[in-house]
Parts: structure tokens; sequence; C-alpha cells
């Protein structure tokens, strides 16, 4: 808890300096960040060498952006922000509008379930099946509260939607999830 | 459809406060259909975390340059005076009088020079010159083909490497998807042999 709140002091510090100019504050920043937004962008659009790519994006837009962030607190939001306009590009790039569900998925997914109980890794792959299953924004919502532990009001800020959507999203998420992988973990914990 | 007084997924993604959360636990040790959605949503929760976090390719390292936008008044001092139509016709005129002079100066009659010893000599002279510009012309032109083919060669490589690492990326996980089918398929030919040989066993037995 100290150490969180330590660090939080320490991005706001580091932040004010990289608003100055300071380039050795800001890249200190991204080596604080640089492995959430990643993972952030892999889940989303699911490629390694475009999450990387995106994430480098990201962090030079935010780079040179910074001065237009009034409040330091709302950094993250802001950032996941960025994070999400350019993953959303490359995705309405990338793919036609009636393919956002991976196909390869359900055959995966139908492929794991029949023993008693799941080693760890058949466990993730488990999970990742599934959340491939789910639309790019079910799947987001699912990404910024359970991996990146954000608020629903930050969520809200981040997608540029009501809180009540963030929830439906995330709920109907869940709903899905919960029918394919609540068995799977209770088999594993046996 | 849950009878708790909280929404049980806030519960379970945090977002309620302490005395929410203990209202929520106190209702689910009295209603098992809560207490039973409450465990199904932990599971589930507890199935998503056992994804792990990846570690990045490489690292992002890319303001290592001075690439931040002008300073303030830096950025104020330049529009205004890019901005300023009178100015830029003053500095404009300013470059048109520099520019007549210096022609002037150049193209004035310069004294005349000493005359060559022989016509034959003139003409190794001019000869030479001639040979020493058009070497250093091919040189130059040379060295621009040749730059602008490794800018295109890298350019290329850049390509091709990528394309390879995404075929790579792209075999990698057909090789995971086919070896999970393969595995689950040898689990279940091995639980129906055991099977049948625990019933063959059972037969014998009865027998």
């Amino acid at each position: 808890m100290f150490r969180l709140i330590f660090r939080e002091a320490e991005d706001r510090d580091l932040i004010r300096q990289a608003q100055q100019g300071n380039v050795d504050a800001y890249n200190l920043l991204v080596s604080r960040w640089e492995k959430r937004v990643y993972n952030y962008l892999l889940r989303l659009v699911r490629h390694r060498e475009d999450a990387l790519d995106l994430a480098q994006e990201v962090l030079l837009k935010a780079y040179q952006n910074l001065r237009k962030l009034e409040d330091i607190e709302r950094f993250p939001s802001w950032l996941f922000r960025i994070a999400h306009n350019e993953a959303f590009s490359l995705l309405r790039r990338k793919r036609p509008e009636n393919d956002d569900i991976d196909p390869a998925a359900s055959e995966i997914a139908a492929a794991l379930p029949p023993g008693p109980s799941m080693l760890p890794m058949e466990t993730a792959l488990a999970v990742d099946a599934a959340l491939r299953r789910l639309t790019p924004d079910q799947r987001e919502a699912v990404v910024l509260k359970v991996y990146q532990g954000f608020k629903f009001e930050e969520m809200a800020e981040i997608l540029a939607c009501p809180v009540s959507t963030v929830k439906s999203r995330l709920y109907t998420a869940l709903d899905l999830l919960k029918e394919t992988l609540a068995p799977i973990s209770h088999r594993s914990a046996l | 459809m849950s009878c708790s007084p909280f929404d049980l997924r806030d519960s379970v993604f945090g977002e309620l406060d302490a005395g929410q959360t203990r209202a929520v636990e106190t209702h689910a040790r009295a209603c098992s259909a809560c207490a039973a959605e409450l465990a199904r949503l932990r599971l589930t929760e507890t199935a998503l975390f056992s994804l792990r976090e990846e570690e990045l390719p490489r690292r992002i390292a890319f303001v290592s340059d001075k690439i931040m936008p002008p300073r303030i008044w830096e950025a104020r001092w330049w529009s205004a005076w890019w901005n300023s139509a009178p100015r830029l016709g003053f500095a404009a005129a300013a470059m048109l009088s520099t520019a007549i002079l210096l022609h002037g100066y150049l193209s004035r009659p310069l004294a005349p020079a000493p005359a060559p010893a022989t016509p034959a000599a003139a003409a190794l002279i001019d000869q030479a010159q001639l040979d020493a510009r058009v070497a250093a012309a091919v040189a130059r032109a040379v060295a621009a083909v040749e730059t602008a083919q490794e800018i295109r060669l890298a350019k290329t490589v850049r390509q091709v490497e990528k394309r390879y690492a995404a075929l790579r990326e792209e075999d990698l996980m057909n090789l995971e998807a086919s070896y999970n089918l393969a595995n689950q398929k040898m689990k279940a030919r091995y639980a129906s042999a055991m099977r049948q040989a625990a019933g063959a066993f059972a037969d014998g037995g009865v027998q």
C-alpha cells in the first residue's frame, strides 16, 4: 500500500518534470508504464508486433501532448484513452466489421474441457480462448477492470461513454465468461 | 437475479465500500443462492487471473533525443514573426537587394588573365580540369545511387523481417493449438481405454 502511494507520488513528480521538458523523467515514466500499456494493447489486438508498435506510438503521442494534460491525477486514464484510440483505429483498419469474434477460439475452447482437472497452462489457454470469443468492446471492459484495475468512472473516461454502458459491457462479458470459466476454475481448484 | 442488497459483481470487482462489502458477505452467509453466485464469480475471476502479463519483446526507448516541441516563448516569437506581413515583405525586399548587389559584384569585368604559353598547353590544362570535374560528378552520382540503394534495401529487409515474424508467430499459435488438441484427444483415448479395461476387469470378476 505504502509502496503504491509512493509510486503514485513519484509518477506525479515525473509527469511534472516531463511537462517542463525533462526527457529523462519521461523515459523513466515510460519504463513504469510500458508493460501495462503493451499488455492492454496485446489483449485488444492479439498480435505482439502490432501491440509493440502501438505501444510505441501511444507513448510518443503522450509525450507530444503531455503539456495539454492539466490534471496530473488523470494521467493513467488519459494515457489509456490514447491507447484505446490507437488500438481501435488499428482494428478498424485491419478487420471487417463482422469479424469481431475470433472463430478459431470456439474450436480451441471446445477442445479443452473434458479432463477432470486442468493444468495452469490449459486454464490460461481456456481463458485466452474465452476472451477471444468476446466482442472487442466486451473484451476491453474486462481487460480494463480485471487486468488493469480501473474504477468504473476511469473506464468511462477511457472509453468516452457513460458508466452505465461500461457496466453493461462488463457484466455481459462476465456472464459469458462465467459459463465457461467457473467450472474450469472449480475443477482446477480440486 | 440476486436478492443481495448490493450487486454481487460490484462486490467482486471492489467497487463497494467496506460497509457495503460487509453487508453483501453477511447476506451471502444467510442466502445459499447468493453464496453460490458469489462463489461462481470469484472462480471466474480466479480463472481470469491465470492469464499472466507478458514481458515486452524489447524496451521502448524512443526519446533519447530532444524532440520536445519548442518552448512557449520561442513559439510565440516565431509565430509573431511569421504572421507579420510587413516584416516578411521587408525581409523579402532585403534578400532581393542582396541578390542584385551580389550579382553585380560577381559579374563585373575581371582583369585580363595572362595568356597561355601555347595553345597546346592550354588545351592540356582544360582537358585535365574537365576530366577531374567529370570524375567528381561521376563519384557523386555513384554515391547518391548507392545511398538510395542502401535505403531501399534496408526498408525491404525490415518489411520482410516483419512479415516473417508475423508468419512465425502465426505458425507457433497453430502449433500450440494443434498440440493442445492432440493432447486432449490422447487424454480422451486414454480415459476410454481405461474405462474399457475396467469394464473388462469387472466382467471377468463377475464371471
